[in-house]
């Protein structure tokens, strides 16, 4: 922003680009690979033979996503709500209908990994997780109906008229994957917040939210069980996984236990290397560099927050917004989780946690934020 | 963002407020987790990170007297697996069995089961240990420890006692003196991932095992040799069940040894001796029968049996009678042969009776009607007064596990006949142990001593950490009643039933005794001999039963003559010289002479010279006529009757 502001050109118009937001980006990439390797090499060696199997992967997966974030960055984002040139279809509307389609792909023929039914296999390249792409779907879609008529959302109607458009690829997310409908949910509701300038209903929806949650956790046996453990980590039998994480970060102390040096990684963490990551970073790194990850993050948070109220129209806004919610809601669920703040649920930590489909639309996302930045003009 | 700038700042504000608001509240609670509860699971994690090993602490050495170790330890291994870490059950199971000679079976169960470390065998030793070693096989460990070792083996065995897998003792002393003897194990502590393997270059925790301390008993080992072998001597001589004799010094109760032969192998406590699987030849026992035996191999009979002690107790009838002040030495008593006690007759052994004679005739001749009298004179409440004063009424208080009591009449239900019998020893039962005390009391100037065995604790270094103390009870015998129960004993010896045991040169007191094993007229005997030395200073005090010997069974004949062996035995040994009598000395070829010289002499000249020396039994070697060398040598002063030995040419 300094830089947009000490650099008027009242003659040329200039493009800003938000590099401090790219490097927090790529900054917060490299550290996971570091983690990535510190946390799977043991188990990589153990089941592959090869210590780098996994950092392999995700170094990869890694590379590719900075390329794809580079490429975002540099097309306008509203190319996405523009009519294409010859199908006559907007991007976003296509986006939609493919995820629509691939949702529903996905709960016919989705191979099942520990009885959820949520990946499509790409051959070699690995599974492809579809909800993964329908939260930039979301993203881009709310943010496009609501900039379509903004003052509807004062009301209660519009608010509802989002829902109902959005509904479809909620629901079938929640059939089988609770944590990212509620992602995903969180997304939506924070671009209509913002857009909205009454608030009231949004008290009154998010009570009705409570109470949709509630009856999914209370019906479904499983999760009902993942409140117990949660109550009774020390001594539920499944509490296991949690347990294991809360010795990984209480062992770790104030100043950690050094880069590499974690015991519980060494199998007592099961797959550490995914969603309990945070945990063996607190291990090995304590509670300093569990606070310096935290102060990043909000840092990132912060950067998105200043490109989405200095972007040029409503949509640019709505759809940095959208991200800000995205990737924050993430990390805090994940942090509360291992650190048995709330029930578990599988959220990956982005950018850290070990995941192709995830780091690679995270970093899509962060390409749009970027090309985003990149649309604020220095004179305006 | 146009038109609605502000409200929608303001709105991802109020969001980006609420996102560092969550974010401040996590970091509180990862800092509660990190700092407050971090010690706690950091601990609760450390226990599943870590495997314990334990290590044994060294147990401590028993040495007897004069420091000889007669219990110690030898290094051996114990073989375990661990199953994460097996590569090749098959031929882990295979060399196992065959190393070890153990069943597949059993060898299989162990390496199968899931667990982190599965011991397969102890006390391994350390050549098989380190065959096993040599095949390298995964999962297979070889942890080295220290096994009971008993140099003497049999010396002492059901005194000393042995020790369990698991260095705990067993029975005897190892059991009483554990806690000084066992020690701490330590422990290595190594890290382990959570498929068990070892995380090698990880610092391992140890804490080192404290090794037990030593025990240093009053038992001599030469003194417990010398009569381990005269008790089997007379064991194997007259047949008998057992042979029991206990050494002890009357003066403060230290054991010098206790004897139960058949003793046992100490270092392998758990086949039967010869001696009992004799009597169980072609029959298989069962596990039950089998324990049964084993735990009657392992009984200290000295301590653990009562018996009825027979004559030997008219020791304590006429220490009760002359502390009474009811009958004085020369109190004359008729022996007619019987004595009737109300309706009952009962006998002396000699059949004709003893007719007239004096107390001290009386004692001399164990005669039973003369204790009869006394004993009735003394009276019931008087008799168990004295009793319980020579501490027949409780355990001795040995440092021995299983100790038994006496098993007395009700003082309310003794009539004139059970006062009678008790007065020679019949019809209550005591074990041998509380008869010594007693009898030590009795010449020891009234002090009733705690017989024991440990002396000393100290620590591997040397350094006392303990020394045991037990509490004497004095003025049990007045020391008149004392110095007349000394000569009257030694009387006994001198000229009485207990004349066997005389010994040239010194001055023996005691008294025989011949109890008839319950029930009656089967022609089951204890012969036993009680008897001290010297008899005006007590120094020795041993007594010696004989369970069951076949033939001549009176323990004048065949008891006494052992005690006076064992004595001719230890006393030098103990520095008590031989003090001859002008008549012993001629009565029995006492005295020294200087050899003459041989060399050189022919046989004829060699006949005439030894007419004129005492010597004993004459060896010549070799064919010839002039002698060669001679031993011992020429100038040297020897005993009268010692042998020699010529070398012909």
């Amino acid at each position: 922003m300094s830089r947009t502001a000490g650099e008027i050109n009242k003659r040329k118009m200039h493009s800003y680009y938000d590099y401090s937001l790219l490097f927090l980006t790529l900054f917060l990439v490299c550290f996971g690979l570091v983690m990535i390797y510190s946390t799977s090499s043991y188990n990589a060696q153990r089941v592959y033979g090869d210590a780098t199997y996994y950092l392999g992967r995700q170094a990869l997966f890694s590379g590719a996503g900075i390329l794809i974030m580079l490429f975002v960055s540099k097309i306008d984002y509203r190319i996405y709500i523009r009519n294409l040139p010859i199908i006559k279809i907007k991007p976003v509307t296509g986006l939609y209908f493919l995820c629509i389609g691939l949702q529903t792909y996905v709960l016919i023929f989705g191979d099942t990994i520990k009885g959820a039914k949520r990946w499509i296999s790409l051959g070699p390249l690995g599974r492809f997780q579809p909800s993964e792409l329908t939260k930039i779907a979301v993203i881009l879609f709310t943010a496009y109906i609501v900039q379509l008529a903004p003052r509807r959302l004062d009301k209660f109607t519009g608010f509802l008229r989002v829902v109902f458009l959005i509904g479809p690829l909620l629901g079938l997310i929640v059939i089988e994957n609770f944590s990212t409908a509620l992602v995903v949910g969180v997304i939506m509701v924070a671009i209509c917040f913002v857009t909205s300038k009454k608030k009231g209903y949004f008290i009154f929806s998010g009570l009705l939210l409570v109470a949709a949650g509630a009856l999914l956790v209370f019906f479904v046996p499983y999760r009902f069980e993942r409140i117990n453990v949660w109550k009774n980590v020390e001594t539920h039998p499944k509490g296991y996984q949690i347990l294991q994480g809360l010795y990984a970060i209480a062992s770790g102390g104030i100043f950690g236990k050094g880069l590499g040096e974690s015991m519980q990684k060494l199998g007592f963490i099961p797959e550490s290397h995914n969603d309990m990551i945070f945990s063996v970073i607190c291990e090995e790194l304590g509670l300093f560099g569990a606070f310096a990850l935290i102060l990043l993050f909000i840092l990132l948070i912060w950067r998105i927050f200043i490109i989405a109220i200095n972007a040029p129209d409503l949509y640019g806004g709505l759809i940095a917004t959208g991200v800000l919610a995205h990737i924050a809601i993430q990390v805090l669920i994940n942090i509360a989780v291992v650190t048995n703040t709330i029930p578990s649920t599988g959220i990956p930590l982005p950018f850290i946690s070990y995941g192709g489909s995830s780091m690679m639309v995270i970093l899509f996302e962060m390409g749009i934020v970027l090309s985003v930045s990149n649309q604020i003009k220095a004179e305006r | 963002m146009a038109r609605s700038r502000t409200y929608n700042r303001r709105n991802i504000l109020i969001i980006v407020t609420v996102i560092i608001l969550a974010a401040l509240a996590l970091t509180i609670r990862l800092g509660y987790l990190m700092i407050f509860r971090s010690e706690e699971y950091a601990a609760q994690a450390k226990a599943l990170h870590e495997r314990e090993r334990a290590i044994k602490a060294q147990r401590g050495s028993i040495f007897d007297r004069n420091g000889v170790e007669i219990a110690t330890n030898k290094p051996v291994c114990t073989i375990s697996v661990i199953h994460s870490q097996i590569t090749d059950p098959e031929r882990v199971i295979k060399v196992l069995s065959d190393e070890l000679g153990l069943g597949e079976e059993k060898i299989r169960k162990r390496v199968e089961k899931v667990s982190s470390i599965e011991r397969i065998k102890s006390n391994v030793d350390k050549e098989i240990a380190d065959k096993i070693r040599e095949y390298d096989l995964d999962g297979v460990m070889v942890d080295e420890d220290y096994k009971r070792y008993y140099p003497y083996e049999s010396l002492a065995s059901k005194v000393i006692g042995f020790t369990g897998s698991d260095n705990q003792g067993i029975i005897g002393l190892e059991v009483k003196y554990d806690e000084f003897l066992k020690g701490i194990d330590g422990t290595i502590l190594t890290l382990t991932t959570a498929y068990g393997v070892e995380i090698e270059n990880a610092a391992e925790d140890r804490i080192e095992p404290q090794a037990g301390n030593d025990l240093y008993l009053s038992l001599d080992v030469n003194i417990q040799k010398y009569a381990e072998q005269a008790a089997k001597k007379v064991m194997e001589a007259k047949n008998a069940n057992n042979v029991k004799l206990i050494v002890m010094s009357p003066q403060n109760g230290e054991i010098y040894a206790m004897v139960n032969v058949p003793e046992f192998n100490l270092n392998d406590p758990y086949t039967l001796i010869d001696e009992i699987t004799k009597q169980y030849e072609g029959q298989t026992l069962g596990a039950e029968k089998q324990n049964e035996l084993l735990n009657g191999m392992w009984r200290n009979a000295c301590i653990s049996d009562t018996y009825e002690p027979g004559s030997a107790f008219k020791i304590v009838t006429a220490t009760a009678a002359l502390e009474a002040g009811v009958v004085s030495l020369n109190d004359t008593f008729y022996c007619p042969g019987y004595k009737k006690v109300e309706d009952r007759i009962i006998r002396c052994h000699k059949a004709g009776g003893h007719g007239s004679q004096t107390f001290v005739d009386g004692i001399k001749n164990s005669c039973n009607p003369v204790f009869i009298e006394i004993g009735a004179r003394v009276g019931v409440d008087k008799m168990y007064q004295y009793y319980d004063r020579l501490g027949l009424f409780k355990k001795t208080g040995v440092d021995l596990p299983g100790e038994a009591n006496s098993i007395m009449h009700k003082k309310e239900k003794i009539g004139a006949v059970e006062l009678a019998t008790m007065s020679f020893g019949q019809s209550f039962q005591i074990t041998p142990l509380q008869l010594l005390t007693a009898a030590s009391a009795v010449v020891n100037g009234g002090n009733l001593v705690v017989p024991h065995f440990g002396v000393d604790i100290k620590t591997p270094d040397g350094e006392t950490v303990n020394t045991l103390e037990y509490k004497e009870t004095s003025g049990a015998v007045t020391k008149k009643t004392s110095e007349t129960m000394k000569e009257l004993l030694e009387a006994v010896v001198a000229d009485g039933t207990g004349r066997r045991a005389y010994l040239p040169g010194f001055r023996i007191g005691g008294k025989t005794a011949t109890s008839e094993k319950l029930p009656r007229r089967n022609g089951k005997y204890i012969s036993s001999f009680i008897g001290f030395a010297p008899a005006n200073d007590p120094q020795v005090i041993a007594i010696i039963l004989i369970d069951e010997p076949i033939g001549i069974y009176y323990g004048g004949t065949i008891a006494a003559p052992v005690v006076a062996e064992l004595f001719d035995n230890i006393l030098p040994y103990m520095g008590i010289e031989a003090n001859y009598t002008e008549t012993e000395i001629t009565k029995f070829h006492i005295g020294s002479f200087e050899v003459p010289d041989f060399v050189g002499k022919t046989k004829a000249e060699v006949k005439e010279l030894l007419k004129l020396y005492a010597f004993g039994e004459l060896y010549p070697i070799g064919e010839g006529d002039v002698v060669m060398e001679q031993f011992p040598l020429p100038g040297e002063k020897v005993e009268q009757d010692s042998n020699l030995i010529l070398y012909f040419n």
